[in-house]
């Protein structure tokens, strides 16, 4: 085993998991005030929104532009999902508009 | 009633297995033209699981890059966990720390999203976060490692599979929407996201909007429920004469 990438590794699982810990092991010991909880309580959804909608405007290469494929497949879902909140079925369905426009773009 | 925290968890991770094989598949295929072999591939997978960072890190080794400029953006394109680790601890304060290493270890976007779709499940459930958790790790693994050995065989872009994690998180989207207010958010953290990521590439749009959105929703809330706090305490004062009764 090549020692360098072993090293690599440990770097970057040790990097990745001091974000992803400390602030819940801060935080979760101490009472947090009512300002900070409403701003937490946005979080979700501000996350959400800001990992979706780049998905649909900028390409692979990171070149911003509609992207038609995703654009048409990311309709219906978001009509299905916000009907329905059911979330095998907003993959499913997805998947198969993705898949299905695939022979047409 | 019987509680099976762990096997509620397991079970709501199924959509993003079905997602994750795929881009774990994916994934072992690039790990393997970089040079790594499937052990390695997996090692990362287990140690690191942070999609987008071991894509750019199997990218830079392919272009000959050292270790540490690969570290230090790993770094930063993960620091959007902080975020999603602040939130979190408003449910695991009965928990140790132990079990929030663990948790937090396996934090990811897929995972955390579908947590927070419905916080009555964790709040003091530290099992149901880790069945969650597991079920979505192992799938990650078991991709990646797949993707290493067999990759030529499988393709990982067919039928629709590129899409099943857009279509994941557009769901959780839609059912973290729950007032006018979240509307707001969204509306907000997605212009602010396209603007940032156009700004400056990479993950850094994350980060950013969620910030941006999140402050600035959180002052308009204490804004508006501030003056009607002022508007009840006086019609209080007009009704009964008497008022301040917060």
């Amino acid at each position: 085993m090549d020692y360098e990438n072993l090293w690599l590794i440990l770097g970057m699982a040790l990097v990745t998991f001091l974000p992803r810990f400390l602030p819940v092991a801060f935080l979760s010991r101490r009472e947090i005030p009512e300002k900070i909880k409403m701003g937490l309580e946005y979080i979700p959804v501000a996350i959400l929104s800001a990992i979706v909608f780049p998905i649909l405007f900028f390409d692979a290469e990171g070149a911003f532009g509609i992207q038609p494929h995703y654009l048409f497949s990311a309709m219906p879902v978001f009509g299905f999902a916000w009907k329905t909140k059911n979330l095998w079925g907003s993959v499913i369905l997805g998947m198969l508009v993705y898949w299905g426009l695939g022979f047409v773009v | 009633m019987d509680d099976h925290p762990f096997r509620d968890g397991a079970k709501a991770a199924l959509p993003v297995v079905l997602g994750y094989l795929p881009v774990g598949v994916a994934f072992g295929i690039l790990a393997r033209k970089a040079g790594f072999n499937a052990f390695e591939t997996g090692l990362m997978s287990l140690l690191v699981y942070a999609g987008a960072s071991q894509f750019i890190a199997v990218e830079m080794i392919s272009k000959g890059i050292l270790w540490f400029p690969i570290v230090l953006t790993t770094f930063f394109v993960n620091l959007r966990h902080l975020l999603m680790s602040s939130t979190l601890s408003v449910y695991l304060k009965k928990s140790r720390i132990w079990t929030l290493g663990l948790l937090s270890a396996q934090l990811t976007d897929e995972s955390f999203a579908v947590a927070v779709s419905d916080t009555s499940k964790i709040l003091d459930r530290p099992f149901y976060l880790l069945g969650l958790q597991i079920t979505s790790h192992l799938a990650w693994i078991s991709g990646s490692v797949g993707g290493a050995f067999f990759g030529s065989v499988i393709d990982h872009r067919k039928y629709g599979l590129p899409f099943a994690l857009p279509a994941l998180f557009i769901c959780l989207l839609m059912i973290q929407i729950k007032g006018r207010d979240h509307v707001g958010i969204m509306v907000m953290a997605g212009i602010f996201s396209l603007f940032f990521k156009w700004a400056f590439p990479g993950n850094w749009c994350i980060l950013l909007a969620t910030l941006f959105a999140s402050v600035i929703g959180m002052v308009i809330k204490l804004k508006v429920q501030g003056s009607k706090l002022k508007n009840s305490s006086a019609s209080a004062l007009i009704g009964e004469g008497e008022g301040g009764g917060e």
